[in-house]
């Protein structure tokens, strides 16, 4: 009873986001033309949201965030290689390893790195991602720096058609299907004691302790949480969309830094923040990939700049701060 | 080459970049000492200092020892450039205004090089004597670079210790307050300490440069980033000379690592070790956070 209450309070809060998955969705099919647009759109808002639900709710900064959507992408690409025989059940049982792996780095990551503080916390996930990729291509893990290759186990298993779908459609769909999930979860954790436990965490470390809060647990909860999201999007939009996972493309640091770009800019710790920072994020990105590749980056970082010295709640926080009516606060959250 | 010679060649070698790591952390220390910031971008500085000695050599012909000024006065700019309008609003945000700004600034220097100079990897050959010490054959320049390590260091030390300048920069890390009640413009003293701290760390990137004058490339900070913060946490954050300590034994270990695992089939020792660096600091965060010399 308590806990459909709580899906209820969730869904309330989450009308504005989830509203804003099903346009995309309902665009996706009626301009197949720009699905592909809709698609990178929707992983970056992902990419925000999982990000979010340790990093906004926390304050902590995990430098090595884009190691876990690796290790999704490596569940799955490992899942199909080796279990192509199987079908569809490869495809099934690569976002299961997807998230079993995420999961599993972040709990080795988490129960050392959780014990820190801050930028000691900073430092010590900084080189998370660089830490796994050179174990796997120093000690040539798992097809080393080559990485694995998936398409053609693809394409002998299902025929060049179904192939062609699953790393289109079907892979779009997980990615709407990730997003929703990513969008509930947050609203959840945001309706109930769980998000109020985090706040306390990101305001004030100590005296969330001295309150009773379980500190490390609800810690742990974020940080393994938006790992296993970060797992399924990888298994889904690098690995089955891409048909192949490589290091030095799986382990740019480079998404992790658009990660937190989308995150401040929306505003840490909301709902609706990081869909703004990712929709904003996606289509610059992706007209300036047209107009002239390769300076995104270079945009990224006076934008990440001035947000964080002007804006530090995100536009979410700006816009809030001024809206006077309490029904549309209650939507914007 | 015989077993013995093998052996004083790594660790001697593994020294002279030791010292080089130790000053090159001691910026990164100096910022987190007196301002309260990790600076995350500390190794895209250390790239325009490798940039800078390389085009005043590649350009102008010019002695790489003779670039060290040119390397100090650049970052002590560019540590101004961003103390006034960017790292003065953020210290006193919460921490990860502070991390993510620094890391902003780094970004924005790695892509600026880029753009600049293109992501190619760069060289040079700085053609100098070479020299013979209990049989192992050492290039001069590198024993300069170390030179000019140990001249920084010492310089640094005389800024702390012997001028009024770090008189009231080491009243600022013991009393904020104490030292505005006597007059100390702590403002100042935070631009200053930037500044020194961004100009020692640009011109260790020269020193680096003249130690090993390949690699040069725009994204060559992110694993001088990785391997500041392994050596400033074993000396302790914040603590220059438990930074120089630890900037030694790390390069011995780097060094060691990398002869014992090129000996092992099948891996790559150089990317390898790198990954030891990592577990290093995973290990000595968890045993212990405050550092090896930390109290």
């Amino acid at each position: 009873m308590v806990f459909t209450n709580a899906v209820r309070r969730a869904l309330r809060k989450a009308r504005l986001t989830l509203a804003a998955y099903i346009i995309l969705g309902v665009l996706y099919l009626a301009f197949p033309h720009y699905s592909q647009l809709i698609a990178t759109l929707m992983f970056y808002m992902i990419l925000a949201q999982a990000f979010n639900i340790f990093m906004g709710m926390t304050g902590y900064i995990d430098f090595g965030y884009v190691a876990f959507v690796a290790m999704g992408a490596y569940g799955m690409a490992l899942a199909v290689e080796s279990l192509y025989e199987l079908g569809w059940a490869s495809i099934i049982v690569g976002f299961l390893l997807a998230v079993a792996l995420s999961v599993a780095l972040a709990s080795m990551v988490g129960a050392i790195a959780l014990r820190l503080r801050g930028a000691y916390f900073a430092i010590a996930t900084i080189g998370v991602n660089e830490g796994v990729r050179y174990l796997i291509e120093g000690a040539n893990l798992v097809g080393g720096s080559e990485g694995v290759i998936i398409v053609r186990e693809l394409r002998a298993t299902f025929g060049r058609e179904t192939a062609n779908f699953i790393m289109t459609g079907l892979a779009d769909l997980a990615l709407l299907l990730i997003g929703i999930t990513a969008v509930m979860i947050t609203a959840l954790i945001l309706s109930t004691r769980v998000g109020y436990a985090l706040q306390a965490i990101r305001e004030d470390e100590d005296a969330a302790r001295a309150l009773g809060i379980n500190v490390t647990r609800y810690k742990v909860m974020a940080f393994t949480i938006s790992a296993g999201i970060g797992g399924l999007l990888g298994a889904a939009n690098w690995a089955l969309k891409g048909g192949y996972v490589e290091p030095a493309h799986v382990f740019n640091i480079h998404y992790t830094v658009e990660a937190i770009v989308m995150v401040m800019l929306g505003g840490p710790g909301t709902l609706l923040g990081p869909i703004i920072g990712g929709l904003f994020y996606g289509s610059m990105n992706y007209f300036l990939g047209v107009i002239k590749p390769g300076l995104q980056l270079l945009f990224l970082a006076p934008i990440l700049l001035a947000v964080v010295v002007a804006l530090p709640k995100g536009l979410m926080g700006y816009v809030r701060e001024r809206v006077k009516d309490p029904r549309l606060r209650e939507l914007l959250t | 080459m015989p077993f013995a010679d093998l052996v004083v060649g790594t660790l001697l070698y593994g020294a002279l970049l030791g010292v080089i790591y130790g000053i090159a952390t001691a910026g990164l220390s100096l910022i987190f000492g007196v301002l309260k910031i990790v600076n995350v971008g500390h190794g895209a500085f250390m790239m325009i200092g490798a940039y800078t000695t390389y085009w005043f050599f590649t350009l102008y012909g010019l002695n790489p020892v003779l670039s060290l000024p040119f390397s100090l006065a650049i970052g002590a700019l560019l540590g101004l450039a961003f103390y006034y309008p960017v790292v003065r609003r953020v210290i006193d945000a919460p921490e990860m205004a502070s991390l993510l700004a620094t890391f902003a600034m780094g970004l924005l220097l790695q892509e600026a090089a880029r753009m600049a100079w293109t992501s190619d990897y760069r060289g040079f050959s700085w053609e100098v004597a070479r020299l013979e010490i209990g049989g192992v054959s050492i290039y001069a320049s590198k024993l300069i670079a170390a030179g000019l390590a140990l001249l920084l260091l010492l310089f640094h030390y005389v800024v702390f210790y012997r001028t009024k300048l770090g008189l009231a920069i080491r009243a600022v890390v013991q009393d904020r307050e104490g030292a505005l009640v006597v007059g100390i413009n702590v403002d100042r003293i935070y631009a200053l300490s930037f500044s020194i701290g961004i100009a020692i760390t640009v011109a260790s990137g020269s020193l680096l440069a003249i130690y090993n004058p390949v690699g040069i490339n725009p994204y060559m900070g992110a694993i001088l980033t990785l391997k500041a913060f392994v050596i400033a946490v074993m000396g302790g954050l914040g603590s220059i000379g438990g930074a120089f300590i630890a900037g030694v034994l790390f390069g011995l270990f780097e060094n060691v690592s990398y002869v014992v695992l090129t000996g092992i089939e099948g891996v790559q020792p150089l990317v390898l070790t790198r990954f030891i660096a990592f577990t290093l600091l995973l290990v000595i965060l968890l045993v212990r956070p405050k550092g090896l010399f930390g109290r």
